[in-house]
């Protein structure tokens, strides 16, 4: 009897999500160059199998651009990043291909495809992957959307949605082929408490009923709190801490506890450099602002 | 997934095991729905799936459909941990209906 | 002054960036069309789009141009006497040049700018992400059909303009100018041989693939120019370029084609 947690189980098999240590994705030694500019500077992050990972951050930080790389959709300057077991900077295409159909993406806006309802969206994956017959791929779209409360809406088209319908459509579309890995981007955002506590909840459920490892970006604290097992926390494209919540909310690093407890960071008074700076524009570099 | 189909005193059992997945659901809706066509009732046996995905999820749910439409008993039997998961999850879990033994089952007929 | 040259220098090198990569999205296309299974619906659905839907525009402007062509060569050849010639001239006008041309930019102008635009706006709303993220081939999905569906249906397009163009040239000719039908109709067909034919459905061939290509690269690779990081603005940006950079290949490579066919 196959035990899910074997790690000697091949990585294809569909109760096995680790690359052998439990972890689902491996992050090392990271970095992300724009130009002169570092956006990543060698980060270093575990990502554990069947658990929800939040990465918070404040605006900036470098939280998206990390998870850009984690999806291959941007290439690292330099660093590894092993998903499953697979080493992603030097994966063939086909390894890539074979990876996302295994993973699920809900994005920021949703990015629901504008040409197709609610319903055809969500089904895509299975046209495009699979042999299913015509009922099944009908009856798996239909449970999707009612396990984010969508079912009146198939055949509704994305832009008559509202921002919570859309973040929900593109909840059911991300797990669709019931992939292994699911990700995240500011699920919260822009939603009013209770859509994004009910959000929270599925995200739970997700964990829970399907085993899947969760990686959630976010600067929702609430959420981030409710939902994490683990949490990590970037600064100026580097992790502060990572641990449990408990242990985050232990940190006594002043810019976790700025974050944890909304203070904004000191200014420095400077009273000659803030008057060249409303005058002048003169901005001196180092100056406190958001890092972009 | 290994399936195997054995006629029973009133009804068919069908007894899965192994993975339940987007690789073999086609191969079970087919399975359930040959079987009812027959004009058989149907137990279906969950107790030894290791996994089962929405696809295999939707093809016991097709199958009920087709039942209640041929007004043919129809059930899961011994739904293990992992497959009532995914039922809660799915919200189907009252949807089914359940059983702890083909006797009782049986019984409902 | 050095200012100018840094802006002159960067705009040459960003053309020439831009058309390697329209040339690279090129050979993916191919690479796509050969490997993967094809699905037809995606294609019919933009040859509906390009094609049928171009159809009114087409016809009207092919009429019209028509009804030019003869108008204006009708006062060319009356002056050396020869208005029997006006089949003949408006015939292999129509065939040679403005046929594939005019059909051409009308497909610019209508599919060419909201190909651009669609594509444009998926790639900043991470629709494009999304579907590398689901596996699925964003060229072969989103560019191919509308390729291939250039390469059927502007040539079509172009046959009806043709055609049309021919009545029209017929109307101001022979019912306005009194020109003697015959020597209309036989000096067209005495005139047009299978090598202008030819001509006209090599070019419309070329200018099928040109048009949607660049208007598809335009859009798809919104992201990698300065355009790519000003939302809405940045995607009508892209689509004025768009228009103007498939009109610009349109012409040039009518000429092109046209001097190696000579």
């Amino acid at each position: 009897m196959a035990d899910t947690n074997d790690s000697n189980n091949s990585n294809n098999s569909p109760g096995n999500h680790s690359s052998g240590n439990g972890n689902a994705i491996e992050i090392r030694d990271l970095v992300v160059d724009y130009g002169p500019r570092r956006i990543l500077n060698n980060l270093n992050l575990d990502i554990p199998a069947g658990k929800i990972n939040v990465i918070m951050g404040r605006s900036g930080a470098g939280k998206s651009t990390l998870l850009r790389c984690i999806l291959g959709l941007k290439k690292p300057t330099s660093g590894s990043i092993r998903m499953l077991g697979t080493e992603l900077t030097t994966a063939t295409p086909h390894e890539v291909n074979s990876l996302r159909k295994q993973m699920g993406v809900a994005f920021q806006g949703g990015a629901l495809f504008s040409s197709m309802t609610v319903g055809e969206n969500i089904q895509l994956a299975l046209r495009e992957h699979t042999n299913l017959d015509e009922s099944t791929i009908r009856i798996m779209t239909r449970i999707k959307l009612d396990m984010v409360n969508m079912l009146p809406f198939e055949n509704l088209m994305p832009s008559e949605l509202s921002g919570g319908m859309t973040k929900r459509a593109a909840l059911a579309r991300a797990t669709i082929m019931d992939p292994k890995l699911l990700f995240f981007d500011e699920p919260s955002s822009g939603l009013d408490p209770i859509t994004a506590a009910e959000l929270d909840e599925l995200i739970l459920l997700l964990k829970q009923g399907m085993n899947m490892t969760i990686v959630v970006v976010t600067h929702e604290l609430e959420s981030a709190f409710k939902i994490a097992d683990k949490i990590s926390i970037m600064h100026g494209g580097e992790f502060l801490v990572m641990g449990g919540p408990d242990d985050i909310r232990a940190c006594q690093d002043p810019i976790v506890q700025s974050l944890l407890h909304r203070t904004p960071r000191e200014s420095r008074v400077d009273t000659d450099a803030h008057l060249r700076a409303l005058v002048n524009g003169e901005i001196e570099p180092g100056a406190s602002g958001n890092i972009e | 997934m290994k399936c195997s189909l054995t006629a029973q005193e009133g009804f068919d059992l069908l007894k899965l095991s192994g993975e339940v997945d987007l690789n073999y659901s086609p191969r079970l809706r087919e399975q359930i729905l040959a079987s009812l066509k027959e004009g058989h009732a149907l137990l279906i046996d969950l107790a030894d799936v290791s996994y089962i995905d929405s696809s295999g999820i939707a093809s016991l749910v097709e199958g009920f459909q087709t039942a209640k439409t041929a007004k043919l008993a129809y059930g899961l039997l011994n739904v293990s941990v992992t497959a009532g998961q995914v039922l809660t999850l799915t919200r189907l879990d009252k949807i089914f209906a359940l059983y702890d033994s083909a006797e009782q089952f049986r019984q409902q007929l | 002054m050095i200012k100018l040259l840094e802006n002159l220098g960067s705009t040459v090198l960003g053309g020439i960036e831009q058309t390697g990569r329209t040339f690279n999205l090129l050979l993916i296309v191919l690479w796509e069309i050969v490997h993967s299974p094809y699905k037809f619906y995606p294609i019919v659905r933009q040859i509906y789009f390009i094609g049928a839907r171009s159809m009114s525009l087409i016809i009207i402007s092919g009429v019209t141009i028509g009804m030019v062509m003869g108008l204006q060569f009708y006062n060319i050849l009356e002056r050396f006497g020869s208005v029997n010639l006006l089949g003949a001239g408006v015939a292999l006008g129509v065939i040679r040049e403005l046929g594939p041309v005019i059909t051409a930019l009308m497909v610019v102008g209508r599919a060419g700018s909201s190909m651009c635009a669609e594509l444009g706006i998926m790639r900043i709303t991470e629709q494009v992400d999304a579907l590398e993220c689901m596996a699925i081939s964003p060229v072969k999905f989103l560019v191919a059909p509308k390729v291939i569906a250039g390469l059927i249906s502007v040539p079509l397009l172009t046959a009806v303009f043709n055609f049309v163009a021919l009545f029209g040239g017929y109307f101001v000719g022979v019912v306005m100018f009194n020109v003697p039908e015959g020597s209309y109709m036989n000096g067209m067909i005495d005139a047009v041989e299978w090598d202008d034919v030819q001509l006209s459905l090599v070019k419309s061939l070329i200018f099928g693939v040109l048009v949607t290509l660049i208007s598809c690269a335009k859009g798809f690779y919104m992201h990698l120019s300065k355009a790519g990081s000003q939302g809405a603005e940045g995607v009508s940006f892209v689509t004025t370029d768009a228009v103007v950079a498939s009109s610009i290949a349109v012409l040039f490579s009518d000429f092109l084609i046209g001097a190696l066919m000579q």
